[in-house]
């Protein structure tokens, strides 16, 4: 390998989390989810992958998986139609009745004989809640340096709202670490502590030898967790290293978040932090420019290509194919594609998924802390 | 595996009256309408006809075309047999030839025609903004049992002596050519957008080959050659949005006809007939808090913060606070600085405006002049560039040019 390649492969786990967004998840997964405009969220870790060297890059999916082969395609525009290597997707496997798997590592089970075949020494794994610009080389680098049998990434920060909120019983687990001298000493699922913590991003990296062994082991034993049932029963034995992330981190873990995360790129700050040093790809729609007509009034807003725009916009972030008609008021709103908004229509503090249409004269608002969400394909 | 027809389209041409734009570019190259190059606009128009193996024939400065075009992905062009090929001139066992003229262009590439046994050939030109459906100009050619058509547009009687003019009879069969004529005997100008049946064009590119006083060209020798032989030769009327963007002004006018689809004609928003264009990969444009868009194009990367009226910017354009932009094309990376004046003009890529430099001006009385600013330069704060200007190198800070 030439330096600017890495020895690993990648492994994406798409539906991890799907249960936070249960609106945006209704006909897709959280790795399809559109964000910042012009993207999937799934975007950010391929590209991060593909950025740092990563040629081969495994997706494991579980269901409403369609947008998402829809998505990727062959996986051109991620430089991941690769004859070694590329892009692999894992759909349930299919013997008298589908298997859906349950757990990490029963997905994982599922792929081991793949796995047994790659020649790349390490594997980094992900899932598909987060949007960041993240340097895996430079963690693998780590992970070597350290010679850890794992690494986990983690950034620094206050657990997201609705995580510290009462909440009903939930599937999805998050994770926090207690560390001693970079080494993981504990891991804590679902913690309720308010103020910093070491927050998991639920990255790993380790030796693929290791992994194909620990899930081996792991699955004959019925274990279903891969954090849970091998990490945290193994913390003693096992060196789990941590590699902290300093840059910029959008969590998806609700539809409020999503609205505020899509919200907080109008700052110029927060958008360089997710789009540098490294480009983001996604699929391309080839739309025209976008349209400013006569009577356009926009104030702070982030828009894709193919909108056209006649009415008033402010504070807003527009996906591709956005229509906004003459007399129509648009404030604090995320706008998926093919939204169309008529004439005189006055929406606020909305999220729409794709194909919504707001019909003339309407008005719709919801409040800084709760956001009106319009499914996919339906009229207002 | 025979292809019916396949596209050869010219794109050598220097383009010599764009100046400072195409120093570095072959002319089918130049950025067009916010995101696309000129070339676009064929090949597109070849993809969507279900033309799939196109060649393409350049010359002068064709890195950057090359690398636009690659392996020719953004239009559906590469394919497993076809597709997409750039075809320069090369060295050949007798010796090496530049083309000497667009009929010595295709007779040099006959052995790349030959390997998909073409029924048909169209013969294209990379310089012309146009949407158009070559299919149905098959269509035409094969209903009137022609072996040679061209595409003509109706142009006013008073303009007509500019252009190479076809003379038809009632049944649109071609009877005489006239190239810029004194006094022309038709108005229908030829586009420069040929169909042959390919054993017709290959004898007849033979025989233009062998004659040293042949200028090699296909308005010069080919089609009278044709002609003077009694060929069936007919004229496809073409009436749909169709520009020669050879001249500043006009590749000016082009641009800004985009921003009025409803009454020019040029329409670039149409889902059953896109353009398609390598993308630049940038996120979502920002209109910053303070900015003022109207009537404008606006694609990914661009951050305005200024005022944008009635101007197209490429991708990643950026447009500072007091700036103004106005009547203006401004092209991908270029940054124009706080209180700049940017009007009624050209700028190229990757160019630097300084704070309150001035580059062209509104068209006043008998002045209407297109400024152009070439790639790459740099204009320094204060420096003020006049409407008539044409800049291909650095201006300093305060200083003038006219």
């Amino acid at each position: 390998m030439v330096n600017s390649n890495v020895d690993a492969l990648g492994i994406i786990f798409p539906n991890s989390h799907d249960a936070l967004v249960p609106e945006l998840v209704g006909e897709r997964l959280m790795a399809s989810i559109p964000f910042a405009s012009r993207y999937r969220i799934i975007d950010f870790m391929l590209s991060n992958m593909v950025n740092s060297g990563i040629g081969n890059v495994s997706i494991i999916v579980r269901k409403n998986y369609h947008s998402l082969m829809d998505h990727l395609g062959s996986g051109r525009e991620w430089d991941l139609t690769r004859k070694n290597g590329g892009l692999n997707i894992v759909p349930p496997f299919a013997e008298k009745t589908v298997k859906v798997y349950s757990g990490r590592v029963e997905a994982l089970a599922s792929i081991l004989d793949f796995l047994r075949h790659q020649k790349e020494k390490y594997v980094v794994m992900s899932d598909t809640d987060i949007a960041v610009n993240f340097d895996f080389s430079a963690m693998l680098k780590a992970h070597v340096e350290s010679g850890a049998d794992v690494t986990v990434a983690y950034t620094e920060e206050k657990l997201p709202e609705n995580f510290l909120a009462n909440r009903q019983e939930s599937k999805e687990f998050y994770y926090t670490l207690k560390l001693n001298d970079g080494r993981v000493t504990e891991m804590e699922i679902n913690s309720k502590d308010t103020g910093v913590t070491n927050f998991s991003m639920g990255i790993y990296i380790m030796e693929r030898e290791f992994l194909i062994r620990q899930v081996s082991y792991a699955y004959t034993h019925g274990y279903v967790n891969f954090e849970r049932d091998v990490l945290m029963a193994q913390l003693d034995t096992l060196n789990v290293q941590a590699f902290c992330h300093k840059g910029y981190i959008a969590h998806i873990t609700s539809l409020k978040s999503y609205f505020d995360e899509n919200m907080k790129l109008l700052d110029e700050e927060n958008l360089n932090g997710l789009f540098t040093p490294n480009p983001i790809y996604t699929k391309i729609r080839d739309d025209n420019p976008t349209r400013y007509i006569n009577g356009a009034k926009v104030n702070n807003i982030m828009a894709a290509d193919g909108c056209v725009i006649e009415g008033e916009v402010e504070n807003s972030v527009l996906f591709r194919g956005v229509k906004i008609a003459k007399g129509a008021k648009v404030k604090n709103c995320v706008l998926m594609q093919d939204t169309v908004v008529e004439a005189g229509a006055d929406i606020e503090y909305l999220v729409s998924d794709k194909n919504v249409t707001i019909t003339a004269g309407k008005e719709v608002k919801g409040t800084d802390t709760f956001p009106v969400y319009v499914a996919k394909y339906q009229t207002v | 595996m025979a292809k019916e027809m396949i596209a050869m389209l010219l794109a050598g041409g220097q383009g010599s009256r764009l100046y400072a734009l195409t120093q570095k570019l072959a002319k089918p190259a130049v950025p067009f309408g916010g995101k696309y190059r000129i070339i676009d606009f064929p090949l597109s128009n070849c993809v969507n006809s279900g033309i799939d193996t196109v060649g393409i024939l350049t010359q002068y400065q064709p890195m950057v075309l090359n690398e636009y075009i690659g392996n020719g992905q953004p239009w559906d062009l590469d394919r497993l047999h076809g597709g997409v090929h750039v075809l320069p001139p090369y060295q050949k066992a007798s010796g090496s030839d530049w083309y000497k003229g667009t009929a010595n262009a295709i007779y040099q590439n006959i052995s790349f025609i030959e390997r998909y046994s073409p029924q048909y050939v169209i013969i294209l030109s990379g310089d012309q903004i146009c949407k158009q459906d070559y299919s149905d100009f098959l269509r035409f050619h094969k209903e009137k049992g022609a072996e040679f058509s061209v595409a003509v547009m109706e142009v006013p009687w008073d303009e007509a002596s500019r252009f190479g003019l076809m003379v038809t009879d009632d049944n649109d069969k071609i009877t005489e050519f006239q190239e810029k004529p004194k006094n022309p005997k038709s108005n229908l100008a030829s586009m420069g957008i040929y169909i042959f049946n390919w054993d017709i064009l290959k004898k007849y590119l033979i025989e233009d080959e062998a004659d040293p006083n042949s200028e090699n060209d296909f308005g010069n020798n080919i089609i009278p050659n044709l002609l003077r032989d009694g060929r069936n030769m007919y004229a496809y009327h073409f009436n749909g949005y169709w520009k020669d963007v050879g001249t500043i002004s006009s590749l000016w006018e082009a641009n800004m006809e985009v921003l009025d689809p409803e009454h020019s004609g040029i329409n670039l928003f149409d889902e059953r007939w896109k353009i398609y264009s390598r993308n630049s990969g940038m996120t979502g444009h920002r209109i910053k808090p303070g900015a003022v868009v109207e009537n404008s194009m606006i694609t990914d990367g661009c951050q305005i913060s200024g005022t944008v009226k009635h101007s197209i910017l490429f991708a990643g354009v950026q447009v500072e606070a007091g700036a103004v932009v106005e009547d203006a094309v401004v092209m991908g990376g270029t940054v124009i600085k706080a209180g700049a004046v940017v009007q009624h003009c050209i700028v190229a890529e990757n160019v630097v405006i300084g704070e309150n430099a001035v580059v062209g001006a509104m068209p006043s009385d008998g002045e209407k002049g297109v400024a152009t600013v070439g790639s790459n330069v740099y204009i320094g704060d204060g420096a003020k560039i006049g409407p008539n200007a044409m800049v291909s190198d650095n201006v300093k800070g305060g200083e003038e040019q006219w």
